[in-house]
């Protein structure tokens, strides 16, 4: 029994130590890749729950990455808390062990990659794929997130906002959480 | 003291790193956490001067990884290779990442519950809408560059609605793509065109 836990867990990080190279922008290009992996292929998540770990690691401090270890603890959750937070805490070193690691090699070799027509043709070519996956990615969390045109609105609303104002996420989340709390946005 | 100051005498120690970089996250409770590095690195500690803090801002945008955590990856490196980017990073996600698994069990054991489900409905459909936001956020910087806004679509199209799943994706059209922009002197395009 343990051992088929272990695997699991192996499998876990496997799966986030081959992804990890392709966080570009940041990180939150991966985001659809979480869905299909959580939701769709191993069935991790239902995908109301992928919704609530986003927003989850969007509302608390730090970097947004760290959607991972939720994920990581959502895949070990039916062997008990405390699988559920190794796996959580192995799947977090796992998406940043290799792209920690050539950032390393990057920051040691940069005074020789700056100038190098690698550096700019990466920089100016992946721009735009990155721009792509990520309205790409917004529609997806837009499809997992909201079933109904209640929550559509108030989505496409906190959008705008974002782009208009400077007023901290927290503020919508805490506002559309509370029109939640009074059934006005469902699910 | 108008003088930019001098470099530190000895470079920060591994427990230095680690510490000065839990002091970044606990300052960024609530965001800001690169404004926060940088007063905390380069305004407080004295470890580098604004010109490497911002090299290094460019070299985190650059590689793949989340911006804030190569952030701490190059300051560690700065001074102290591996092992002081390994420091950096754990003082950089210590606190946070065990703050956030505290409410991943809380929500795995709790998220059934009716009240918590409509609040959390409410919650998430606010933070869809802060994902649609962060492409119209980088949106502007391409809108001269027809080739880049078709790269954009074509990648967006085959995603969406052919649902191609990201590493081929970015395997075939990141090469074709490079191509495409290798830097070449007597055809330059975009904003780095060279005044006359």
């Amino acid at each position: 029994m343990r051992l088929n836990d272990l695997g699991h867990l192996l499998q876990v990080m496997g799966t986030f130590l081959g992804l990890s190279l392709f966080s570009l922008g940041g990180g939150n290009t991966l985001l659809t890749e979480y869905h299909h992996l959580s939701v769709d292929e191993y069935c991790w998540l239902r995908p109301s729950q992928f919704a609530d770990i986003y927003a989850l690691a969007e509302a608390a401090p730090g970097p947004s990455s760290m959607i991972v270890g939720l994920l990581g603890m959502g895949a070990g959750w039916p062997e008990g808390p405390g699988w559920a937070l190794l796996s959580a805490y192995g799947a977090e070193a796992a998406i940043l062990l290799p792209s920690t690691l050539l950032m390393v090699v990057a920051c040691l070799s940069w005074n020789r990659l700056r100038d190098s027509p690698w550096r700019v043709a990466f920089e100016r070519g992946l721009g735009p794929i990155t721009l792509g996956i990520l309205f790409a990615v917004g529609v997806k969390i837009l499809q997992t997130a909201d079933t109904n045109a209640g929550g559509v609105v108030v989505s496409l609303l906190v959008c705008l906002l974002m782009l208009r104002t400077r007023i901290s996420p927290l503020w919508f989340m805490a506002v559309a959480g509370g029109l939640g709390a009074f059934g006005l946005i469902n699910r | 003291m108008t003088e930019p100051p001098a470099p530190p005498a000895t470079p920060p120690g591994l427990g230095d790193l680690f510490r000065g970089m839990l002091m970044v996250a606990l300052s960024a409770f609530g965001g800001g956490l690169s404004a926060w590095s940088q007063r905390i690195i380069v305004e407080q500690r004295h470890w580098m001067s604004n010109e490497e803090f911002l090299t290094g801002l460019t070299v985190a945008r650059l590689f793949p990884g989340p911006n804030q955590i190569n952030m701490a990856v190059y300051v560690g490196t700065f001074f102290r290779g591996l092992p002081g980017a390994v420091a950096a990073l754990a003082g950089m996600l210590l606190v946070p990442f065990t703050l956030l698994m505290l409410v991943g069990l809380l929500y795995f054991q709790f998220h059934a519950l009716p009240a918590i489900d409509r609040v959390l409905a409410g919650v998430v459909a606010a933070a869809a809408g802060m994902a649609l936001s962060m492409g119209f956020k980088i949106l502007d910087q391409y809108w001269k560059d027809p080739v880049a806004l078709l790269l954009a679509a074509v990648t967006f199209v085959l995603m969406a609605f052919f649902h191609v799943r990201l590493v081929p994706l970015v395997l075939v059209a990141g090469p074709l793509a490079m191509v495409w922009y290798w830097p070449r002197p007597s055809h330059s395009q975009g904003p780095e065109r060279e005044p006359r």
